[in-house]
């Protein structure tokens, strides 16, 4: 919204052209006209221009062109400097203006690297398996508690907690959980001991354990996010349409199964993407609980890329790891994206 | 005019021991202010970067250099595993928003070589800091490549401590001594340390030397995790890490049996050592359930100072156990924790930083130092055994054994990507602990690894860095 001298507001960009059409603009343009080239012609040039960025074709593609700068500055300036320091030969143990080109050297050592080729494979692993449980839990609490007649409230926010809490808390919490003689272990103690497992299961320094650590850890927070997207999805759903299924003899099965199930795919497909997405990243728990181990048996990729350039100072290696990471998710998410489109295109085409 | 004369002696005399008590910190102190005076500056200020361990006790100093200085000094606290990324960061994005770091003196090399923090010898031929009283291996180590880079003020090298309840007890002493002919106690070598492991080993219920033991007690606790592990691992190295023209020396009889004997350790430890650090090792050291415990001298002042201890006064300290080379005893305490400060590349004011390093480096500020209740600085200066306050914090048996360890206190790798060194030895021990690879396997890895690491680093300059600092003595050994 744009208020004119007089005080009028104006709201389209046809309106801001006559305002600038305005002799009494002319106040106003004044100043740059000095820097203008310092004809007589340049007021009415820079009325032309006022004219021109108000027109049609012109004023609604100026905030797109703001926000492609933008993005042009904070992330494609950015990633073709990693392209750039991925093609030289720098460790930051050496200032930077020692670097020299060494084409394609830092890529091949990445994909000659087992670390990061077990780092994927770890970070698939975790995120796999912790998605599939936060969405699983995450569906089964919002379907129960959307059933609450009373109490909903409290419910909705008691499992929203583990999301609002900051990962290091979490983290800290989860690492005095996890002692060998700890809480969890003394939870499990009488279950174990029946079966004649020792009960002192080495949480954080057995490789298995230490992995299901961190998933456990990481499905505890996240869940709440998987629960809040579901809840919202139940929340959305047209009880006419429910209400007719049942009205029509659906069986409370068949009325989750055939009518709720389907509308909720947009909310289940939303919280699959928005999760893998953060999962794939997972770099806290880690970091937090393990430091990545014992051994190498818990760094994820984000882990691995954050040890390459921040405590080896491999900053070249770390940059071409990056962009080889960048082009694997690329691939992965298009892929994702074209089987979402076929899919919906056949749904729309059965209708 | 006579009682005048005697008065201005008398006060003369009474300021001469203050004035005189502490030359390196008065030059310091002297310079800062002639330094804020001839540069014109107003509310002079310096910032350091400052491990968080510090955070209730460097203030006081800080708030002391600002009394005598008028320099005020910021604090930014940081836990010390973030801190060399920090260093690091500063050398790329050269803000010149810290004068001084703190951190090991391992982290100087890569920082050094990314010329981010400065060499120190000018100021040092300037201002003459004091390093006598500082053991050889601790003293060399601020040194780079050849230069002053990073000044110590912390002498954190690993020793041994033993259950003095234990070794004392009359039917304990019989069963040892008939067991193995010699007296339990302090031993010489790490074989000899895990064989009084396996021996004090007590399962829970068990009855021995008329106790019945309601916990377990385990012969033996160690940092055997992830970014501990390598500071403890050259206690069991027969020599140095590498030759003379680095070639790794684990891959060979030595190194394989130095796995071997690390990671078997781990038997007579709990369950989950792999995962614990300080937090956990220190009050489980205090609970009474180990018999002895390799770590940083301020675990003997948990003992005597926590609440919750059980072994106040049970304690003994020893002097690191070693290794016999060729029919001799040779020990190596690394210098694992001990930390100094380094002067940033791009600090508006150097000079005034090197300063403050000077004087609270200095022999009187730094015995305050170590002496503070809520410090974390241990003792490492040979005259500190005579400074009451520290023998009154720490106990004199314990200083007399720190400063008798500190003969044998040996640098961590001084060399530029030591780190990415570091991390290789972490992981491979941590999987022949856990029995996924054979030592023999471990040393191959780690071999290959560090080859691996000196090649991208450069190795014709790691060679010279690696003989110049065996020739200096850091590491004790030579070649």
């Amino acid at each position: 919204m744009q208020a004119s001298p007089e005080g009028e507001t104006k709201a389209s960009p046809l309106h801001m052209a006559e305002v600038l059409d305005r002799a009494d603009m002319t106040e106003i343009a004044a100043p740059a006209t000095r820097f203008a080239v310092g004809t007589a012609a340049a007021p009415g040039a820079l009325r032309r221009f006022g004219r021109w960025l108000g027109s049609d074709r012109i004023f609604p593609r100026i905030p797109f062109l703001l926000v492609e700068l933008l993005f042009i500055l904070v992330i494609f300036v950015p990633f073709l400097l990693t392209i750039y320091i991925s093609v030289l030969k720098w460790r930051a143990n050496r200032p930077f203006e020692t670097a020299y080109f060494s084409g394609l050297e830092n890529y091949e050592a990445v994909l000659s690297s087992d670390l990061f080729w077990l780092s994927i494979a770890r970070t698939f692993y975790f995120a796999g398996v912790a998605v599939v449980v936060e969405l699983v839990v995450g569906f089964v609490l919002a379907m129960l508690v959307h059933q609450c007649t009373r109490s909903k409230k409290f419910y909705t926010t008691i499992f929203l907690i583990p999301m609002m809490i900051v990962p290091i808390v979490v983290g800290y919490n989860f690492s005095m959980i996890y002692i060998d003689s700890g809480p969890l272990n003394q939870l499990l103690a009488p279950f174990l001991e029946r079966f004649g497992i020792d009960p002192h299961i080495r949480w954080l320094s057995d490789p298995v354990a230490a992995q299901l650590a961190i998933i456990i850890a990481d499905i505890w927070q996240w869940t709440s996010l998987t629960f809040l997207i579901f809840l919202s999805g139940f929340s959305a759903l047209p009880r006419q349409l429910i209400d007719a299924a049942r009205v029509m003899g659906a069986t409370p099965w068949q009325n989750f199964w055939r009518v709720q199930l389907p509308l909720l795919k947009p909310a289940i497909v939303i919280a699959v993407i928005i999760r893998s997405m953060e999962a794939l990243k997972m770099f806290d728990p880690v970091v937090l609980l393990t430091f990545g181990g014992p051994g190498t048996s818990t760094q994820t990729v984000a882990y691995f890329l954050w040890e390459q350039v921040w405590v080896f100072n491999k900053f070249s290696f770390g940059a071409a790891a990056s962009v080889l990471l960048l082009i694997m998710f690329s691939v992965l998410i298009y892929v994702g994206i074209y089987l979402l489109i076929r899919q919906r295109s056949t749904v729309e085409g059965k209708v | 005019m006579r009682r005048l004369l005697y008065a201005a002696v008398a006060l003369m005399i009474a300021a001469t021991p203050q004035a005189l008590a502490d030359p390196v910190a008065d030059r310091a102190v002297a310079a800062a202010k002639d330094y804020v005076k001839s540069n014109n500056l107003k509310e002079p200020k310096l910032t350091i970067l400052l491990s968080s361990l510090y955070n209730n006790s460097f203030p006081d100093f800080a708030k002391k250099w600002e009394e005598l200085t008028g320099v005020k000094m910021e604090i930014v606290p940081l836990g010390y595993t973030d801190i060399p990324a920090k260093i690091m960061q500063e050398g790329v994005a050269k803000t010149g928003v810290y004068d001084i770091f703190n951190d090991f003196p391992y982290t100087a090399p890569d920082a050094a070589g990314a010329k981010v923090i400065i060499p120190l010898d000018n100021y040092a031929a300037k201002y003459k800091p004091d390093f006598s009283g500082v053991a050889d291996g601790l003293k060399y180590q601020q040194y780079h490549d050849g230069k002053l880079y990073i000044m110590v003020n912390d002498g954190d090298h690993l020793l041994l401590v033993l259950r003095k309840d234990l070794v004392e007890n009359p039917q304990v002493r019989a069963e040892y001594h008939a067991r193995f002919n010699k007296e339990v106690g302090c031993p010489d070598t790490v074989a000899e340390w895990a064989q009084q492991a396996a021996f004090f080993q007590t399962k829970e219920g068990d009855i021995r030397w008329g106790v019945k033991f309601e916990k377990p007690l385990y012969g033996a606790l160690g940092y055997r995790s992830i970014n501990f592990s390598y500071r403890h691992f050259p206690v069991y190295m027969k020599g140095l890490l590498f030759d003379k023209d680095m070639k790794p020396r684990i891959n060979t009889p030595d190194g394989i049996a130095a796995i071997r004997a690390f990671a078997a350790s781990v038997e007579h430890m709990p369950k989950d050592i792999q995962g614990w650090g300080t937090p956990q090792i220190y009050p489980f050291w205090a609970s009474g359930q180990a018999y002895s415990a390799i770590s940083f001298p301020s675990i003997v002042g948990f003992g005597e100072s926590n609440p919750n201890s059980v072994i106040k006064g049970k304690q003994i300290t020893c002097i690191i156990p070693g290794n016999m080379i060729d029919g001799k005893l040779v020990r190596r305490a690394p210098q694992a924790a001990g930390t100094g400060y380094m002067v940033s590349a791009y600090s508006k004011h150097p000079e005034l930083a090197y300063l403050f390093v000077q004087w609270f480096t200095s022999p009187s500020v730094s015995d305050e130092a170590v002496a503070h209740p809520r410090g974390f600085w241990d003792p490492y200066r040979v005259d500190q055994i005579n400074n009451p306050k520290i023998v009154s914090r720490f106990g004199a048996e314990m200083v007399k054994t720190t400063l008798e360890n500190t003969k044998y206190a040996a640098s961590l790798l001084m060399l530029e990507g030591n780190y990415e060194y570091f991390k290789i030895l972490d992981n491979n021990l941590a999987d022949v602990m856990n029995k996924n690879i054979t030592p023999e396997e471990a040393a191959r890895r780690i071999e290959a690894g560090w080859n691996k690491v000196t090649n991208d680093v450069g190795r014709e300059n790691q060679i010279k860095i690696w003989r110049k600092g065996v020739e200096s003595g850091i590491y004790l050994d030579k070649f």
